[in-house]
């Protein structure tokens, strides 16, 4: 009898302690995400080409099939919106310019027909196709209209497209 | 014998602390930082309903308890690729009404200690990741861990 309320005074001492100390200790850990998308690049891998062409003969240029069509090609994060923008330069030889006009398409297939290319001075939205790659392509194609008095030589010019996601 | 015996029995059910049994920690929301871009950094606030990480503790009323992250300096995404993160002094944020609009910030940093006035609370978590110009695509992910202590 005597040791076994030893053992019992022992257990109160114990749990007046606990009481004392009156704390919990509880923890719940979360996750931390993020997805990175992928940089777009964007290649221009065919100039826009008009050859030659005649003062005074009208407006010329080529179809969005034709080899002479500008040509870039975009890849990106799959599925994601991206905005195009574009800046383009006078066509021109030292002070002497040849009126030019721009149009064209885009497409998530390497195919020309493809939506209408809105005004170049405007950034275009788009989506980039799904699969293992996100990817554009963009057909540029115009007319050039020499005056009936327009110097003659090489006219040179640039159409930059800079992409973004949005 | 047999009296004491029952003695025994009754302090050994109470050497589990209240407190223990009634109070908990649980994860509700991640920290999503969602889609980024490379070099371009993006913070999450923690009053963002969406993106921010929100636990739910349930305490004593009018208690009080410290709270004391782990916070993880890097996500870990493909073929071991880092993306750091930043936690800021007003980062973390703490609602005795559970309420992400009412909340009081604080320096997840460091250890906080807050005050209950019901039985339950939340505490939110933002933060900054910061993916460089040439950060490798993909998911990345991270673990944070909230200690609380209850007094």
């Amino acid at each position: 009898m005597h040791t076994a309320t030893k053992v019992a005074g022992l257990a109160l001492v114990l749990v007046a302690a606990g009481a004392a100390t009156g704390r919990a200790q509880n923890n719940a850990s979360m996750n931390v995400t993020a997805n990175v998308f992928r940089p777009i690049t964007v290649s221009a891998d065919r100039n826009l080409v008009f050859g030659n062409v005649f003062p005074g003969q009208g407006a010329q240029g080529m179809a969005l099939a034709s080899p002479s069509a500008g040509h870039f090609s975009i890849t990106g994060e799959p599925s994601a919106s991206v905005s195009m923008a574009f800046v383009v330069s006078p066509l021109s030889q030292g002070a002497n310019t040849l009126p030019l006009s721009l149009s064209g398409t885009y497409n998530t297939v390497d195919l020309p027909a493809g939506s209408i290319l809105g005004a170049f001075a405007s950034p275009t939205a788009a989506t980039l196709s799904g699969g293992a790659t996100g990817q554009l392509f963009v057909y540029v194609v115009g007319t050039v209209t020499p005056a009936a008095n327009q110097a003659p030589g090489n006219y040179t010019g640039t159409v930059q497209l800079t992409v973004v996601y949005q | 014998m047999r009296a004491s015996l029952t003695i025994l029995s009754l302090a050994f059910g109470a050497a589990s602390p209240l407190a223990a049994q009634q109070t908990s920690v649980v994860g509700v929301r991640p920290l999503a930082f969602g889609g980024l871009f490379p070099g371009v950094p993006r913070a999450v606030l923690r009053t963002d309903p969406a993106s921010s990480a929100q636990f739910d503790l349930k305490g004593h009323p009018n208690g009080s308890a410290s709270l004391t992250f782990l916070l993880p300096a890097v996500m870990t995404g493909p073929a071991g690729a880092t993306l750091p993160l930043v936690f800021g002094g007003n980062d973390a944020g703490f609602s005795a009404s559970q309420s992400i609009t009412s909340q009081v910030g604080f320096d997840p940093r460091t250890s906080y200690l807050a005050t209950f006035v019901g039985n339950r609370a939340s505490v939110f978590l933002g933060g900054t990741a910061n993916p460089s110009v040439s950060q490798r695509a993909g998911t990345y992910t991270g673990t944070v861990t909230l200690t609380v202590v209850f007094f």
